[in-house]
């Protein structure tokens, strides 16, 4: 195969790949783009609705429905409920997560614990939902930011538990040996050392947590009221006067940027997270 | 191994296990119990009070002769009674003509469209483990869909598949006003969203392949075809199970595109298990009817897992 040839297929490629991750990129861009025009420009903008070159972008939509309090409400709701469910299921699963890398347990082994965490990733949420509901009515936290939180860091933990486990893994063992010949107690090598040593790994974990908690619809349309998230807030955007589709953009837009940010910032443990540990990517 | 003081190393995985246990397999036994019960919300008036009526000021109304007026207030409580009803519930949701198209969309989309994903997947993870140009700008790009809100999706598919006015409205397809249409509607947002997942994974798959493993299967043969049939395809396929394995427990789940694009219609059309277990259990208050159909379905991703579980166990050794 000479260089000429070599080219020209990169080219080839080059075209079909970028034509692929257009189409894919295209419904992101139109709901981008949907927020920044006026009402009457929604449907009649030509081309693939380029600011500037096809309409003149205006934030008056942004503006419009950032001012009203239910916006706050629903962001502040959500990255609460999804903050301290992160917090807490790291603060809960690492330790086991350690555990699992570290000591033999026989009965049941190690690996069977693993898999049983990973199989609340499998488990249908609508069998769990019913009991859910009524369990929550009954103890009072129905409709409250606790209740939530307690259910998400349930279905979150897994991820912590597995993309550490293997991290913890690949850490030389010597190390927490060393601290712990030099006097440290179990739990301080595990504290001191393990941990500071695996802060990338956790940090990706994090991420990948923050966001199921922060995406999830089904548990919050159940066990949530008056205290609305993001999918319920944009839901709200369909009303008595039809779908509003610049309002519905600039709301899922508010709903969706932080999951893409925190995407692009998980990258590279985005196939260990999601294969729970499996690939590693 | 570190040998360990047994109490601690049972202080370091307890609190998570118990915490699940509670959380997840609690429930799912409450549900079973559902499942075989007739559950009835009943308001009850447990007796009646008489409060003072308050004026804007919030002091109590008199009448002219001085006393305070009062209103009587029923007090209420809700009440839940569970009557044991057997199998009943279950009888009901497998002849029940709803559940059953629920049951079959369910299966439809999730076979159609992992299918898809799994092949698309496989085709650019195939390009992009080529020499391109500008591959880390465009993986990034790709990869967006993956943490995307999926009820939000569910919205912005819909003003992208609007028939009137939208910018696909030149097929002249009624993506989701048609019974036939719409199904593969909400298809088109699953496979939108998780192509990119299982073109990430099989492409980190194909950059661990070792290179002179390629290139002295090249040596052999010059069919590219032969090399992916022969060589690659082999390698992946322990991935690649496990990538079906992931969407389709995954994508049995299926609710929230539904929830936000077509709730369920035109008629019933895209009713998936879990939205109609949703339905029966929130709109129509029956908790024995969807803890029984939700039941049914978690049987049957488990059937399914099970088939994959010594080669799931392995991957965890």
């Amino acid at each position: 195969m000479n260089r000429n040839q070599g080219s020209l297929l990169t080219s080839i490629y080059t075209i079909i790949a970028l034509g692929i991750t257009m189409i894919f990129f295209f419904p992101l861009w139109w709901s981008f783009s949907n927020s920044l025009r006026i009402p009457k420009e929604t449907f009649t903008v030509t081309g693939v609705g380029i600011p500037f070159i096809n309409f003149t972008p205006t934030l008056g939509n942004w503006t419009h429905q950032l001012s009203f309090p239910e916006a706050h409400i629903a962001l502040y709701n959500s990255s609460f409920i999804a903050v301290v469910s992160t917090a807490l299921a790291i603060i809960v699963g690492l330790p086991a997560a350690y555990a699992l890398a570290r000591f033999r347990f026989r009965f049941p082994p190690n690996k069977d614990i693993t898999i049983w965490f990973i199989s609340q990733r499998v488990l249908p949420p609508a069998a769990a939902v019913v009991p859910f509901f009524v369990l929550w009515n009954m103890l009072g936290i129905y409709d409250t930011k606790f209740g939530m939180i307690i259910v998400q860091t349930t279905f979150i933990m897994p991820f912590v538990v597995v993309i550490v486990r293997q991290t913890f893994l690949d850490l030389p063992i010597e190390l927490e040996e060393a601290a712990m010949v030099d006097g440290a107690t179990h739990i301080g090598a595990f504290l001191k050392v393990a941990v500071p040593l695996s802060v990338p790994a956790i940090a990706a974990a994090s991420l990948i947590m923050f966001t199921f908690a922060w995406n999830d619809y089904f548990f919050v349309s159940v066990l949530m009221m008056k205290n609305f998230t993001l999918p319920i807030y944009i839901a709200g955007g369909v009303d008595s006067r039809g779908v509003q589709f610049w309002f519905i953009a600039v709301r899922t837009m508010i709903a969706v940027i932080l999951p893409l940010i925190l995407c692009l910032l998980a990258q590279r443990y985005i196939v260990r997270g999601l294969t729970l540990g499996a690939v590693k990517g | 191994m570190i040998r360990w003081d047994k109490r601690i190393k049972l202080l370091f995985l307890l609190p998570a296990v118990i915490w699940v246990l509670a959380l997840t397999i609690a429930p799912l036994f409450f549900s079973l119990y559902l499942s075989f019960t007739d559950v009835k919300r009943e308001v009850v008036i447990t007796g009646v009070e008489e409060i003072p009526i308050l004026d804007k000021d919030g002091n109590p109304k008199t009448r002219s002769d001085g006393s305070i007026r009062t209103k009587k207030v029923k007090q209420k409580e809700l009440q839940i009674k569970y009557d044991w009803v057997g199998f009943k519930k279950y009888k009901r949701v497998v002849n029940d003509q709803e559940y059953q198209d629920a049951a079959k969309f369910t299966f439809i989309y999730v076979i159609i469209s992992v299918f898809v994903e799994i092949v698309l997947g496989l085709f650019l993870a195939f390009l992009f483990n080529r020499r391109i140009y500008g591959r880390g700008f465009m993986r990034s790009l790709m990869i967006l869909p993956i943490f995307a809100t999926p009820f939000a999706i569910g919205f912005m598919f819909f003003t992208i598949l609007f028939e009137v006015s939208g910018p696909l409205a030149w097929m002249g397809i009624p993506f989701l006003s048609n019974h036939n249409w719409a199904p593969f509607s909400v298809m088109l947002v699953d496979i939108w969203q998780w192509t990119p997942f299982c073109f990430l994974v099989f492409l980190a798959a194909l950059q661990g392949i070792p290179d002179d493993l390629i290139e002295a299967a090249t040596l052999d043969t010059k069919s590219a075809y032969k090399i992916w049939t022969s060589v690659i395809l082999p390698l992946l396929q322990p991935i690649i199970v496990l990538v079906i394995l992931l969407r389709v427990a995954e994508s049995a789940k299926l609710y929230d595109y539904i929830a936000s694009l077509t709730k369920g219609g035109p008629g019933t059309a895209t009713q998936s298990v879990s939205f109609l277990v949703f339905n029966k259990a929130f709109k129509m208050n029956d908790f024995g009817y969807a803890s029984a159909g939700s039941f049914l379905m978690l049987i049957v991703v488990m059937i399914f897992v099970m088939l994959f579980f010594t080669r799931l166990r392995k991957t965890y050794e």
